[in-house]
């Protein structure tokens, strides 16, 4: 059956609006009818000529006194006698941004007022807005009344103190914020510009998720750089949490940072300090995937360099690599900021250096659009063949900074461009540089990172490289990498950018698995407790693993990926927070002795093995997963028994656990890590390790007394 | 005095007051009136709970403002007794500000072509392509169904598809 031409749903096909089933049924309508292909391709040509010439009409704006009116209102309306807490005032300037507890602290005033259904009430108001700010002014003093009678203070404080996954955040509900708080949680009265503000995420406030704590460091080059908060993974009693489950990460981002960090001579925040992103940034020797499987998992058990009686494994993948040649051909769209803040050298003329070599690297089949986005968007280049270079590489040349940044109109343009020329089969990614700073536009930045979102079931995959400093917004980008199918590396040297973009390329632009997420399932016989190290932000529930529609993250090609659990055997003490008796039902362990005592354990949990690891992956294109399964014991190996690669990364972990400051890390110092690191380098082709030797080294200097 | 609120606010002003502007300046075809219901908007938002508006920003912001613009727009009408070239004006309200932007060739044959349109043809068009609003968010915001929202868009598109090929004679 061929479609109408003139069926609506072509459009709302054409335009990524259908929903999967939907989306399904049009696809295979579409195979049937060549002119059915045809006109989806011109409604999207129009769409992409309508969404450019729209954007590009002139802004109009507010008169100042408006906007002041506007400003006066928000502050006034919360004024009126109902400060959640005695604050002392403190400039704005100084402390908006500074953390989401000070936002979490004063949410709790809000709580009572939450629950009376804004949302309704907006809907019956809308029809009828002759009700003037009078009328408004009265209802809002009635509902502040109400909320305040309709929330008792223990209910508010409940909502407050929420716990969040095993974030674990200790709140008090009726203090204020207050200095020593702030700087309790690294805030030390760094300067913010107010209106380099974007879009105060609520909703990551109010449910917990993210706790974007965002706090600014001091410094004379660097002042509103933006970190979330990194609670550290615990550890777990096995008997109690049995299952740990977590999305891979391939962004190589903190470790770059943190570098440019040490290389100022500064230790980097600990809010910046990702170890697996550290881990990652390595390249090791792992086998080459040898079935049908894209790529190969092993794991490693040895001694744990940091704790005596701990044992550390280490999970190893390795992504299959293409020969240049064999790279499918690549529909790339650069989406370039170039926004004022992108105007230092470390920024714009970096950027088009970097850019530049990548274009060097691209096949004749392989074609490139170049979209600019500063306060409004424009695509400056059309898709074009490589067999063309120069026009790309001038294209890129002419690259000018100018103006604010709004991110949302290029994201938009971007995939749209993406979109009209998709390859089946191909590499199709949106490439985005930029500093992160988003401060104009149609979208706040919950917009921005659903928009990426939606716009990653294009089958268009994404690319963040993150530039410059003093204003850098790491969380930013790493939550759009993660959410749009992508990766995410931090360029702070044009040698990160031929790291990056010419040796790794093909890692960079081709993905060979999405949705990969691993399982472990520790045997209680064996394992007393475990943690974690690093995957804060990439924790999933347990039942996240075996549904296919959680999202998780991509392995590109020769990508490695390496995770460390640090493991508490069985028989040796942990002492870990009480969980108090269950009163209803019996616990993990008493189930197991009470009801299954007469049978004994079962019979897996005998075998000596320490633990399943379990992993999940789709293909590029595939919505189901596929399982790969492994038991692995522990052979009792010393560090001595073990690779240079295990110790050398094993050195990265530990190095991040001394930079965040990790309770975990016992009395491990600098120089235990520069001593494993030196004597584990290896052949270090490219230096990257000795490198990394000489930032421990950094730190030991560092290092406050 | 509440500066994360304050600072929600503001950081939703920098990115929506330039498109509630444009729409509202569409809908009552007056930059000044345009200024006090984008105002006006934002003046209610500050009384809104933001834990319930949070997520749908964008409909919250332009429901409203749509709401009081057709409002402003209706009293005008009202109060002026708009004659029939008034009317017709109105209609295709192509002139203004946005006229300054046809800068280049080919963006001027768009938005002329798109001028011609009727008026809820229009409204959708800019909502999706200029404020980048979903069907869903726009079914919302002018009070239509989603699969209306389809069809007005579809056909704007084909129009304006058809009226580009003809004057380009492919």
């Amino acid at each position: 059956m061929s479609i109408d031409p003139n069926d609506p749903k072509l459009t709302a096909y054409a335009l990524g609006e259908l929903d999967d089933t939907e989306r399904a049924e049009v696809e295979a309508q579409l195979k049937e009818s060549e002119a059915a292909r045809q006109t989806v391709n011109e409604i999207r040509k129009t769409a992409a000529l309508l969404t450019r010439e729209l954007k590009a009409e002139p802004a109009l704006a507010l008169s100042d006194d408006q906007r002041n009116a506007i400003e006066a209102k928000a502050e006034q309306v919360y004024g009126g006698g109902k400060k959640p807490a005695p604050v002392k005032r403190f400039s704005l300037r100084r402390w908006w941004i500074p953390t989401s507890v000070a936002a979490s602290l004063l949410i709790v005033g809000f709580v009572g007022y939450m629950q009376l259904g804004g949302l309704s009430r907006a809907r019956e108001l809308s029809p009828r807005l002759r009700a003037r700010l009078d009328t408004e002014k009265q209802l809002q003093g009635q509902r502040l009344a109400d909320a305040s009678r309709a929330t008792s203070p223990a209910s508010r404080r409940r909502r407050e103190l929420r716990p969040v996954g095993n974030v674990r955040l200790e709140v008090s509900a009726s203090a204020g914020p207050s200095e020593e708080r702030l700087a309790a949680l690294g805030y030390v009265g760094g300067t913010v510009a107010a209106d380099d503000a974007y879009y105060l995420p609520w909703s990551a406030i109010e449910s917990g998720e993210g706790w974007n704590h965002k706090y600014s460091i001091s410094g004379p080059a660097c002042n509103t750089e933006d970190y979330d908060y990194i609670v550290e993974n615990p550890f777990l009693a096995v008997v109690h949490n049995p299952l740990s489950t977590f999305s891979i990460d391939v962004d190589t981002a903190s470790y770059a940072n943190i570098r440019r960090f040490l290389n100022q001579g500064r230790l980097p925040p600990p809010g910046a300090v990702r170890i697996e992103e550290m881990v990652n940034y390595f390249d090791y020797d792992y086998p080459l995937p040898a079935g049908d499987d894209p790529f190969s998992v092993n794991v490693e058990v040895a001694d744990c360099p940091w704790k005596a009686d701990h044992i550390l494994a280490r999970i190893c993948i390795k992504g299959q690599e293409f020969e240049p040649d064999e790279r499918p051909p690549a529909n790339l769209v650069f989406l370039i900021d170039v926004s004022g803040s992108m105007r230092p050298a470390n920024k714009l003329p970096l950027l088009k250096e970097a850019m530049e070599m990548l274009v060097d690297q691209l096949a004749y089949d392989d074609s490139v659009a170049i979209v600019v986005y500063a306060g409004a968007s424009g695509l400056v280049l059309p898709s074009t063949p490589c067999e063309d270079k120069g026009a790309i590489l001038s294209a890129l040349d002419r690259l000018q900074s100018g103006g604010s940044t709004n991110g949302g109109a290029g994201i938009q343009l971007a995939y749209d461009t993406a979109v009209d020329n998709f390859i089946e089969g191909g590499v199709n990614r949106v490439l985005l540089a930029t500093d992160g700073d988003f401060n104009v536009g149609t979208t706040s930045q919950s917009e921005l990172v659903r928009m990426i979102e939606e716009k990653a079931k294009s089958g268009v995959f994404l690319s963040v490289l993150g530039f410059g400093m003093g204003n850098y917004k790491d969380s930013m980008l790493e939550k759009l990498a993660d959410k749009g199918n992508g990766n995410y590396a931090y360029i702070d040297t044009a040698n990160e950018a031929r790291k990056v973009l010419v040796e790794q390329i093909g890692g960079t632009l081709v993905t060979i698995a999405k949705d990969v997420k691993i399982q472990i399932e520790f045997n209680p016989a064996e394992v007393n407790a475990y943690r974690l190290i690093g995957y804060e932000n990439r924790m999933l529930r347990a039942e996240d693993f075996n549904d296919d529609t959680k999202d998780a993250g991509e392995i590109g090609a020769g990508h490695t990926v390496t995770a460390f659990y640090e493991i508490v055997p069985a028989g040796v003490e942990i002492d870990l927070p009480d969980v108090d008796p269950l009163k209803y039902q019996p616990a993990v362990a008493e189930t197991f002795s009470v009801e299954e005592s007469r049978r004994g354990p079962k019979p897996a949990a005998q075998g000596g093995e320490l633990m399943t690891v379990k992993l999940r992956y789709k293909e590029p294109d595939g919505d189901t997963s596929k399982l790969i399964e492994m038991p692995v014991t522990d052979a009792g190996l010393t560090l001595n028994d073990m690779s240079d690669d295990f110790v050398f990364a094993a050195s990265v972990a530990s190095f991040g656990m001394l930079l965040r400051g990790s309770e975990h890390s016992g009395d491990f110092t600098y120089q235990a890590v520069l001593e494993m690191a030196q004597a584990s380098i290896g052949e270090d082709p490219f230096g990257y390790r000795t490198e990394f030797v000489n930032l421990v080294q950094r730190a030991t200097e560092l290092q406050p007394e | 005095m509440h500066p994360i609120r304050l600072a929600w606010i503001r950081s939703i002003l920098n990115e929506y007051e330039g498109p509630l502007m444009r729409y509202a300046a569409r809908i009552t075809g007056d930059v000044d009136r345009a200024r006090d219901v984008v105002q006006e908007t934002f003046l209610r938002l500050c009384s809104e709970d933001p834990a319930q508006v949070d997520g749908r920003v964008p409909q919250w912001l332009f429901t409203v403002c749509r709401s009081r613009a057709l409002d402003v727009r209706r009293k005008d009408s009202r109060m002026q007794a708009l004659t029939e070239a008034q009317m017709q004006k109105r209609k295709s309200p192509d002139r203004g500000p946005a006229k300054t932007a046809e800068s280049r060739e080919a963006s001027g044959r768009v938005l002329q072509v798109l001028a011609l349109l009727p008026e809820n043809q229009q409204e959708v068009i800019r909502l999706r392509f200029q404020s980048g609003l979903s069907y869903k968010d726009i079914a919302s915001v002018t009070d239509l169904s989603v699969s209306n929202v389809g069809y007005l868009i579809h056909t704007a598109i084909k129009t304006i598809r058809e009226k580009l090929n003809l004057s380009r004679g492919l």
